[in-house]
């Protein structure tokens, strides 16, 4: 049995270490083609430490933790320091790529000169199953030309026009099969996006329609195609080939008289995007708002989830109350579904026109003669339903945590206080609250932290809606700071301000810092845990 | 003298059973609403109410047919990810655990402190970080890059480890040293006292630690949705918050039985498990 063991840790670990070096091996000249130099770094430096740990017999213990690590360290520590990095860059959109990257895209860049008028010839348009088109160039009887017709964009990307003189038939044109032949005026339809394209020839040779006839075949005329732009690394510009200017570096972009050049390079801009935080109005005030209402979410969450919890613990709290374990039972339902789904099934039952909510409230609203709640689309009614719901979702935990809370204080320090001639509300107030806080401050605290960031709840139910009207950034009365990052960095509809999107999140980082210094100061947590290891 | 039975009755428990019914309605209600709806005939959202008319499954069969909407597919995608990230974050934990446990060496409690400091923050805080680091890796290796789930999985993977393997410790260190010192003496090795004794004495533990990673990876919206870019690699957080968006009226029913779907295993796992995963969740990050 021992010999057995002995060779399955040996297997595991040959077997693992064979996986990993071959993702090493695999991986290095791939970072080489990228040229991407950190990557080849990091993969290179834990190889090497895998290796190192795992072949020699130093080093024990981090035979055990070393897997783990590398995934905390990986995906966890190094993406908190790489998001400092990142907030001090302008990465956003047209700014994505590497200086080297956005040279190399500009450089394929391509013009048609003015002096290239080329020949004519006759030229024939087709179209796909999938409305792409396919232009015929009939150069004369031995160059018949096929291909796909592309844009600008594509031209590097695509093949070649092929010959295929069979698609003429003693001179007639016979298109193939699953074409369908434009017609003069179809093709006067779609001049426009026909005038964009063109059929690649050879690298430099382009086939283009020229004239569009409605009466027989449209003329193509051919025109050669140059490099717009070439770089030059001496003094580090661009120079555009079609208007002979030299285009200097501004910043982040290349700028031709006074035009910045798209794509423009992430450079590292120092402090900026805090700057704009700070002091862009237009950023700064939504920030405000936002931050504001992140304390005021959270804090009004635990609370009011707080509040209705301790209730009904203290309602069942009682000696002989029977359904006590069925009501249990019952109060811990809403903890148990996941909040994605809570937050879809809510996002329903508030909806103002079909919604439960405005059905159960509709003889309210007569009563008191009021127009039914547009719940989730104003500032008030938004932010409501954001804590109604959370508060549905956040009681049970709070329910459970106070229940085991109160049945652990002991009973003859409430009873001693009733002989004493406390009431309930006084012996409640003087003795069960503060010793139940004791206990649950802490508990409270995470709460809080939680939803600080509970970014499930308000990006699937409010979507951070309704917008603030006039702001710069995308952004709702009811957005936490996270999802305000996320709509910066990800779906705010005005590009990626991955840059901006990573100085807010080192702001949440801070904070969540003071509030976790608070609880641990609060707790002697720290103190705690050191004496336990 | 019956009177006044009643009274004392109301008094003393009455009032207490109205206000749990009020509440019970309060959590049971939108719950009970979804699912009688899921099975409901006719159930827009304006004419649907608790009691539906009629009973029919169609709702659930929409699911499985209509192309636009991969229902199963993401279901299946959700499992996947959560069972595999679960599993291998618990096993790399459990290693981690046994050796901080264990084994006596430098710099251990200084790895456990920065354990509980690192686990402060959220893993998904990053997650601006997280994207452009798999946007670059999708360059250099697209089977791990963004819109993949080995890549989703490895992020799940770091996201929970330091705080998994500091519970698993914290349960180890209750396991008594005396039995594998005394395996030590008839010459086992480490990897052997992992495998014989401390293991399967923590099986408990790791039972609990794996379902509530399960939960948390399942329940998880922010890093899928960043990740996962083609409707057929979806989960289900991802797929039924995307879908659903427009029409929550003609869509009702079918809203209803993919949320019966989504959530009644979780509900299941939760209740099950509710001692342990608010026991770990309160005693364990403060007691270790």
């Amino acid at each position: 049995m021992i010999y057995l063991s002995m060779t399955l840790s040996k297997i595991l670990r040959y077997i693992f270490l064979a996986v990993f070096n071959a993702l090493i091996v695999y991986s290095i000249p791939l970072t080489l083609a990228y040229e991407s130099w950190f990557f080849l770094s990091l993969i290179v430096v834990v190889g090497l430490l895998v290796n190192f740990v795992y072949f020699t017999e130093k080093f024990q213990p981090m035979k055990w933790i070393l897997p783990g690590m590398i995934f905390m360290l990986s995906f966890v520590v190094f993406p908190a320091v790489y998001n400092t990095y990142v907030s001090f860059t302008n990465w956003s959109t047209g700014h994505i790529l590497t200086k080297t990257q956005a040279i190399n895209v500009l450089e394929d860049r391509v013009y048609t000169p003015e002096d290239q008028k080329g020949i004519e010839f006759e030229i024939y348009i087709l179209q796909d199953s999938n409305l792409n088109f396919y232009y015929v160039a009939y150069l004369d009887v031995q160059n018949i030309l096929f291909g796909k017709a592309v844009t600008n964009d594509e031209i590097f990307s695509t093949s070649l026009a092929t010959h295929e003189p069979s698609l003429f038939n003693n001179g007639e044109f016979v298109p193939p099969d699953g074409f369908n032949l434009l017609t003069g005026k179809e093709q006067v339809a779609n001049s426009s996006s026909l005038q964009e394209l063109s059929l690649v020839i050879d690298k430099n040779t382009r086939a283009q329609l020229y004239k569009i006839s409605v009466f027989g075949a449209s003329t193509g005329r051919l025109s050669s195609t140059s490099q717009l732009y070439t770089y030059d690394d001496v003094n580090d510009s661009l120079v555009n080939n079609a208007t002979n200017t030299i285009c200097p570096v501004v910043k982040d972009n290349f700028e031709c008289e006074g035009t910045e050049i798209e794509p423009g390079w992430r450079v590292f801009v120092g402090g900026e995007n805090y700057r704009k935080l700070f002091s862009s109005q237009r950023i700064r005030g939504p920030l405000n708002v936002v931050a504001k209402w992140t304390f005021q979410f959270a804090l009004l969450s635990v609370l009011l989830s707080f509040a209705v919890g301790l209730f009904l613990s203290m309602i069942l709290n009682k000696d002989g109350l029977k359904f006590q374990r069925i009501y249990r039972a019952i109060f811990i339902l809403p903890y148990a579904i996941p909040a994605f789904v809570s937050a879809l099934v809510w996002k329903g039952l508030l909806n103002p026109d079909y919604g439960l909510i405005n059905t159960w409230l509709g003889p309210i609203y007569d009563l008191i003669d009021m127009e039914p709640v547009k719940w989730l689309t104003t500032k008030e009614s938004a932010r409501t339903a954001v804590l109604l719901v959370n508060t549905w979702l956040g009681f049970p935990y709070m329910f459970l945590i106070t229940t085991g809370a109160l049945q652990s204080i002991p009973r003859e320090l409430i009873e001693a206080a009733k002989v004493d001639g406390a009431n309930g509300l006084q012996s409640f107030w003087r003795i069960t609250f503060p010793l139940l806080m004791v206990s649950i401050s802490p508990l409270l605290i995470g709460s809080f932290a939680y939803n600080f960031n509970n970014f499930t709840l308000i990006f699937l139910l409010s979507g951070g809606g309704p917008p603030i009207v006039g702001s710069d950034v995308s952004v709702g009365w009811t957005d936490i700071l996270i999802s305000f990052t996320y709509k910066l960095a990800i779906s705010g509809g005005r590009g990626n301000l991955f840059g901006l999107a990573s100085s807010v999140t080192i702001i949440i980082f801070a904070l969540v810092l003071i509030i976790s210094a608070i609880s641990f100061r609060y707790t002697k947590r720290l103190e705690r845990v050191y004496g336990n290891i | 003298m019956a009177t006044s039975k009643v009274l004392n009755w109301a008094k003393e428990y009455g009032w207490r059973h109205l206000i749990a019914l009020i509440f019970t309605t309060f959590a049971v209600y939108p719950i009970l609403f979804v699912a009688t709806n899921s099975v409901a005939d006719f159930a827009n959202l304006t004419n649907s109410k608790l009691i539906p008319d009629g009973f029919t499954l169609k709702h659930y069969k929409l699911l499985s047919n209509d192309p636009l909407v991969p229902y199963y597919k993401w279901l299946f995608n959700t499992y996947k990810v959560a069972i595999i990230a679960g599993f291998f974050n618990v096993f790399l934990g459990t290693l981690a655990a046994y050796a901080f446990s264990r084994l006596k060496f430098k710099g251990r409690r200084a790895s456990l402190l920065t354990l509980v400091i690192v686990q402060m923050f959220p893993s998904f805080l990053a997650f601006v970080a997280i994207y452009l680091l798999f946007f670059q890796i999708s360059d250099v290796a697209p089977f791990m890059g963004l819109g993949t789930h080995i890549g989703l999985i490895l992020v799940y993977l770091g996201g929970s480890i330091g705080f998994n393997s500091w519970l698993i410790k914290g349960f180890m260190d209750t396991i008594s040293p005396s039995l594998d010192e005394a395996a030590k003496v008839d010459g086992a090795t480490d990897f052997q006292i992992f495998r014989r004794i401390i293991a399967p004495l923590s099986r408990p533990i790791l039972v609990v630690i794996f379902v509530i990673t399960f939960i948390g990876i399942y329940s998880d919206f922010i890093l899928a949705s960043i990740f996962l870019k083609d409707k057929n690699l979806w989960t289900v957080a991802v797929g039924i918050n995307t879908v659903f968006v427009d029409d929550f009226n003609a869509d009702w029913g079918v809203i209803a039985a993919s949320s019966v779907i989504a959530a009644t295993p979780i509900a299941v796992l939760f209740i099950f498990f509710q001692k342990q995963i608010t026991g770990g969740l309160t005693a364990g990050s403060v007691k270790g």
